[in-house]
């Protein structure tokens, strides 16, 4: 009972395991006159760090006009009487920090400062900037394409195609880079989960190769003339502009076998087609 | 810098002023209190209450015994700095514009407004500080009448001899402090353009105005002959000159009544330094949201204080840049 006595409340017991409580702080007082301080902390990284300071205590001794000491002890009066001590936190706080550097030629660098123009608003910085589909580059959102059931986003390395590389530097600015959202059940080592809505009746793409490096000026009967002789296609897309009605630089070709359209990947990857050399891969599954 | 914000007024300020060795601060604004402030960290010690209306001046006494203050409720108020009490109350015809005590503090000078058929007058008043400061002469020891333009600003010249005024019209004029004789009167500012702000050296020597022309200017005491010019690109409110470094603080910015059509950057509400003796802007110092009424600068020289028309006193304690910035011919000076 008297140990419960001189605690102020069961609730401050603090006797318990706890694995990440920190050990205590040591003071050691050093024969110099110094003072050494050990204290943990947890880190960013949730780490246990030990901190070590050696501190030096200084007494400064300030002189001041006797009158001046003698006003520090004044009680205060007015509106100020009775509270404590020290200064009260509704009529007196601090600023930030201003950075105040007297110089000689002031009038230059603060004209200078004035001439760069402030950054401009996000709305300026984007106003460059298009709508650009991942999976088949037109200008549409990702989630309006025509295709996101049927084929997985555009790669960048992949995408390389008629629209050069600088384009591609924009579109991975629009999230297709490797610092993208993955959406948990995407992610690596996580169990492929979550059945599609679509079934049994979804399209089989196994059998679908997507062309790219296509040129501006390919039709879609040559393209398919092209492929027919590895055996009977289902489907040919190929993706144009919807203004200019110009091919955009690739085509999707769905075969009817996929031991056809393996043989079609094999022979016509590298395969100059209007003076452009076609890659021809396999369609990745849209997820 | 780290500027310490005292928030004690509710209204824009009038003017500060440290006292003499520079521990407190005094601030007076429209709201009808007069605060007394620790420099050091911005700690209130206490308020002074009583007046009626907007306090548009204050001053303390040299050995920080007594504190003056004049309002627009016509009267100028002595007050025992320590305690906060009200000792005597003198009652104007007009409002009182500017009061200081004299270097020996035995002398307080009011300037008084010019209305309802008052002219504007600089009243000289002794200060007894004996028992318990109660027997204060009740009429004025001198009394200058300025029949011309009315005097804005007033103060003690070296050893009290001359009362300097500055007047709405934009002169400086130099009274005899004993009888009150119009000695010299200068133009200094432009015509027409009154002077918002008079403060002296600490030697009393010469003095600096602020005015609405948008300039400050360096002023003899002894034959006001004008020493320097600081030109800026606003109407001035106050100047002061800095002790230990050669430097002056002038503070403006566009007139109240013009500040809610403009963004903080434009109205230039900024607490400019110019170098008192190259006449050179070296820096300015931001913070405010509107213009500078007052500036006070520490008697030692290691802070300055500004009060604002958004009611705020900024006290910023100078860090090291500003003590070691310098000129090339300043050093070659002192490796001499």
């Amino acid at each position: 009972m008297s140990k419960l006595g001189n605690r102020a409340d069961w609730a401050d017991d603090e006797e318990f395991d706890d694995p990440s409580a920190l050990p205590a702080q040591q003071v050691i007082s050093n024969k110099d006159g110094t003072k050494t301080v050990i204290s943990y902390r947890f880190n960013d990284e949730s780490k246990k760090v030990k901190v070590t300071r050696r501190i030096k205590t200084t007494v400064v001794k300030e002189h001041v006009n006797p009158q001046v000491a003698e006003r520090r002890s004044w009680p205060k009066f007015g509106l100020e009487k009775g509270h404590a001590v020290g200064p009260s936190f509704d009529t007196t706080s601090v600023g930030e920090n201003i950075v105040f550097r007297p110089s000689i030629n002031w009038k230059a660098q603060a004209a200078e400062a004035d001439k760069n123009p402030e950054k401009g608003s996000m709305k300026d910085q984007l106003k460059d900037k298009k709508v650009k589909c991942r999976i088949c580059s037109g200008e549409h959102f990702t989630a309006r394409c025509p295709f996101k059931d049927t084929m997985a986003p555009v790669e960048e390395a992949s995408a390389g195609g008629a629209e050069g590389d600088a384009e591609e530097a924009a579109a991975g600015g629009l999230g297709a880079g490797s610092s993208s959202y993955v959406p948990p059940h995407m992610r690596k080592g996580a169990a492929a989960g979550g059945e599609r809505m679509a079934g049994k009746y979804e399209k089989d793409d196994l059998a679908t190769l997507r062309v790219t490096n296509v040129s501006e000026l390919a039709e879609e009967g040559e393209v398919r003339d092209l492929f027919e002789r590895f055996g009977r296609v289902t489907r040919v897309f190929l993706a144009r502009d919807r203004e200019t009605q110009r091919a955009k630089g690739f085509a999707f070709i769905s075969f009817a076998d996929r031991s056809d359209a393996a043989r079609a990947c094999e022979k016509m990857d590298g395969f100059g087609y209007r003076h452009l050399i076609l890659r021809v891969e396999f369609a990745k599954r849209a997820t | 810098m780290r500027p310490i914000l005292l928030s004690g007024h509710e209204r824009s300020l009038n003017q500060i002023k440290f006292n003499s060795d520079g521990d407190l601060l005094f601030s007076v604004s429209k709201d009808k209190v007069v605060c007394a402030w620790w420099s050091a960290n911005g700690e209130r010690l206490g308020t002074y209450n009583g007046h009626q209306g907007a306090i548009w001046t204050v001053d303390v006494s040299p050995n920080t015994i007594l504190l003056a203050t004049g309002s627009a409720d016509n009267t100028v108020r002595l007050w025992n700095v320590k305690t906060g009490e009200c000792v005597k109350v003198w009652d104007f015809p007009t409002a009182v514009k500017r009061v200081e005590f004299n270097p020996e503090g035995t002398q307080l000078l009011a300037v008084t407004e010019k209305r309802m058929g008052f002219l504007g007058t600089i009243t000289v008043l002794d200060i007894n500080y004996d028992n318990n400061f109660e027997n204060q002469a009740e009429e004025p020891s001198l009394r200058i009448t300025c029949d011309e333009s009315k005097a804005t600003v007033a103060g003690w010249s070296y050893l009290s001899k001359y009362i300097i005024a500055g007047h709405e019209d934009g002169s400086v004029s130099q009274y005899d402090a004993k009888t009150g004789d119009l000695e010299k009167n200068v133009q200094a500012h432009e015509f027409d353009l009154q002077i918002n702000d008079i403060q002296f050296s600490p030697d009393r020597t010469y003095f600096i105005t602020a005015s609405k022309d948008k300039s400050a200017k360096l002023i003899s005491a002894r034959d006001l002959s004008v020493l320097k010019t600081y030109v800026a690109d606003t109407p001035l409110n106050s100047a002061v000159i800095t002790p230990k470094k050669d430097y002056v603080i002038l503070g403006g910015g566009q007139a109240a009544m013009d500040v809610t059509t403009t963004s903080a950057r434009q109205g230039k509400f900024e607490a400019r330094f110019y170098h008192k003796i190259f006449e050179d802007e070296i820096g300015r110092v931001r913070g405010h949201f509107g213009p500078l009424n007052t500036v006070g600068v520490h008697p030692s020289g290691t802070a300055y204080a500004s009060g604002g028309e958004d009611g705020y006193v900024r006290v910023h304690h100078f860090d090291k840049s500003y003590f070691d910035f310098m000129y090339e011919v300043e050093r070659e000076q002192m490796r001499k």
